[in-house]
């Protein structure tokens, strides 16, 4: 697909705001457990709140999620990042990125906002320990403002958390 | 049509695939022609695909190996399908091989991206090498079959759900008592519990409404977000946990020794009039009034199909459920996957399906045609010689060991969104390059 910082400046596609449409609706009627979707007028960048779930580290804390689509949402994954300050996790960089392989590699068509909100719920909540990755600090510098973690290259390791 | 009878019979005893002889009862049996408008052998519009082989499109949907590229419709209505990807509906959807879920042909053209280094994965449970075929229209048989599966997925959720739950309910209770302005809660349990006769009587006439009204949305709301959603619904609310925790331990109890006649005492207009005031009562009574209580449904929707899955009638359905996808669950739907595929080999040939015209006329026979026409799909697909290449993109199509029953793929190639593939050495931290 195109570049990243190309695709997020051009207006949704026809099935993509189709589908962004029906996904909102079905949200508002179903909303996961633990998030909700701050209403904005723009359907291309969603704001969620998530509420860390009861009996883990990150109970009663509160986050947001700040969910960019392409163009060519969903064959293309959305750009899916913590509004810092993001939290404390193995697998969360200080400047929002998620090491998750379902926003990159493993997107598929088939999955939704909602399916990857729970996603990252569940890999919040198993976590063993509310530390940052090994290299964040590397990585936050090299990654100059705004850019995209779809243009990491990502190794996806813990099949744990 | 004496030949293809003795075929289904093959088919039926062989149970799982077994290509070559369906191939062979394909060239047999000769080829299906779809009788298909012109204009919808051709993309809709739906995307701007590039790169695609217009005539073999034709080609393949006139053949029945790919749906017609209907225009895909806004809103809901019994008889269509909803394609899980574009969210449109259709009157008919392709098929995966690996896990049976439904995609329209547009979509599935646009599944193959150019830049992939390896072989296009299933998106639904991500086997590799994904394949579809097209079955023509749903019989009734196919899906009130999926309606099984589906009931006895939630039913399992449902278990595992509530063991979630009673060790959710110990951390809860832990908490309430360094909390003093939880005070409340304990007590509303308590009250749940001196109820539990009369709850569960709600419950059970409630049931058969709440399920109806499950399998409905399950019908204009994509079947996975519906299933997610529902089960995290039991976090919602400590109250809506702690009635269901109680009625849940009061089912348990009394559901052992009503069982038999629970049926019966459901269906009793006086319960049901008698049980509506109870159920209000009690739900008013813990306070969430306000909106109907999630954990409260799921325990009642768990119920109706227990009740359904243990031997009551799928007819009630007014409704089709469509295409049941479980994608946050690849495990999940492998197996459901192979079920109703077994399904499909060992029993639809027998029933005449009068619902599939679209590509099969309904007699036990025909179907026999049709299905070996779908394996050859497969052979073709795997010797890359005319199904997939030019159609889906330049990018090489995944090839396939010919020798490969359908039926075998490697389970291996199946994860679950949540986990991760790229093998590494490091043991612990995000690597980033």
């Amino acid at each position: 697909m195109t570049s990243d910082s190309a695709s997020s400046r051009k207006a949704l596609s026809k099935i993509a705001s189709n589908r962004l449409q029906k996904e909102l609706v079905e949200w508002q009627v179903n909303p996961p457990a633990g998030f909700k979707h701050i209403p904005t007028d723009n359907l291309k960048r969603w704001v969620i709140e998530v509420n860390g779930a009861p009996g883990t580290l990150y109970a009663g804390e509160m986050y947001q999620l700040q969910v960019d689509f392409p163009e060519h949402y969903p064959m293309e994954a959305p750009q899916v990042i913590f509004v810092p300050p993001a939290p404390l996790h193995p697998h969360i960089y200080s400047n929002g990125h998620i090491c998750l392989d379902i926003l990159y590699d493993s997107w598929s068509p088939a999955m939704t906002v909602s399916s990857i909100c729970i996603s990252i719920l569940s890999m919040l909540s198993s976590s063993p320990a509310k530390q940052r990755p090994a290299d964040n600090d590397r990585y936050v510098k090299n990654c100059k403002n705004g850019r995209s973690p779809k243009e990491t290259r990502w190794w996806f390791h813990d099949d744990k958390v | 049509m004496r030949f293809s009878e003795s075929f289904v019979v093959i088919v039926k005893r062989l149970g799982a695939v077994n290509r070559e002889v369906l191939a062979m009862g394909n060239k047999l049996g000769g080829r299906r022609r779809q009788v298909v408008d012109e204009k919808y052998t051709r993309p809709q519009g739906l995307y701007q695909h590039r790169d695609v082989d217009h005539k073999k499109l034709r080609k393949l949907i006139l053949d029945s190996k790919l749906a017609p590229c209907y225009p895909g419709d806004d809103g809901t209505a019994c008889d269509l399908e909803e394609c899980p990807i574009c969210f449109l509906y259709y009157p008919s959807l392709n098929r995966s091989r690996c896990c049976t879920k439904g995609i329209c042909t547009e979509c599935f053209i646009q599944m193959k991206t150019p830049n992939a280094s390896r072989p296009t994965q299933c998106p639904f449970c991500k086997t590799s090498n994904y394949a579809v075929e097209y079955r023509g229209v749903k019989t009734k048989e196919e899906k009130s079959i999926e309606q099984l599966e589906e009931q006895r997925v939630i039913e399992a959720r449902i278990r595992m759900r509530h063991q979630e739950l009673q060790d959710e309910e110990k951390s809860i209770k832990l908490r309430e008592i360094s909390s003093s302005s939880s005070m409340r809660a304990p007590t509303e349990v308590e009250y749940c519990s001196t109820q539990a006769p009369t709850s569960v009587s709600a419950i059970e006439s409630e049931e058969i409404v709440a399920s109806h009204e499950s399998s409905e949305t399950s019908v204009i709301r994509p079947p996975p977000r519906q299933r997610q959603t529902r089960e995290d619904e039991f976090e919602l609310d400590l109250e809506d946990i702690m009635v269901m925790e109680a009625i849940w331990l009061s089912i348990q109890e009394n559901g052992r020794r009503q069982d038999l006649s629970y049926s019966d005492a459901a269906q009793s207009g006086e319960y049901i009039v008698e049980d509506h005031s109870s159920l209000a009562e009690t739900v008013s009574a813990t306070g969430s009034s306000s909106s109907p209580s999630g954990g409260l449904a799921c325990a009642i929707a768990a119920l109706a199909e227990r009740q359904q899955v243990n031997g009551g009638p799928l007819t009630n359905y007014g409704c089709d459920i469509s295409g049941y996808n479980v994608s946050g669950s690849s495990r999940y739907s492998n197996e459901e996957g192979q079920e109703s595929e077994n399904y499909f080999h060992v029993e639809s040939g027998t029933v005449a399906s009068p619902d599939s015209q679209l590509a099969m006329t309904g007699d036990a026979g025909e179907w026999a045609d049709h299905r070996s026409q779908m394996a050859e799909i497969g052979t073709s697909y795997g010797g890359s010689d005319e199904f997939g290449d030019a159609i889906i993109s330049p990018a090489s199509i995944p090839h396939e060991d010919e020798n490969q029953s359908s039926n075998g793929q490697p389970a291996s190639g199946s994860i679950a969104p949540e986990t991760f593939e790229e093998p590494n050495d490091a043991s612990h931290g995000c690597f980033t390059g």
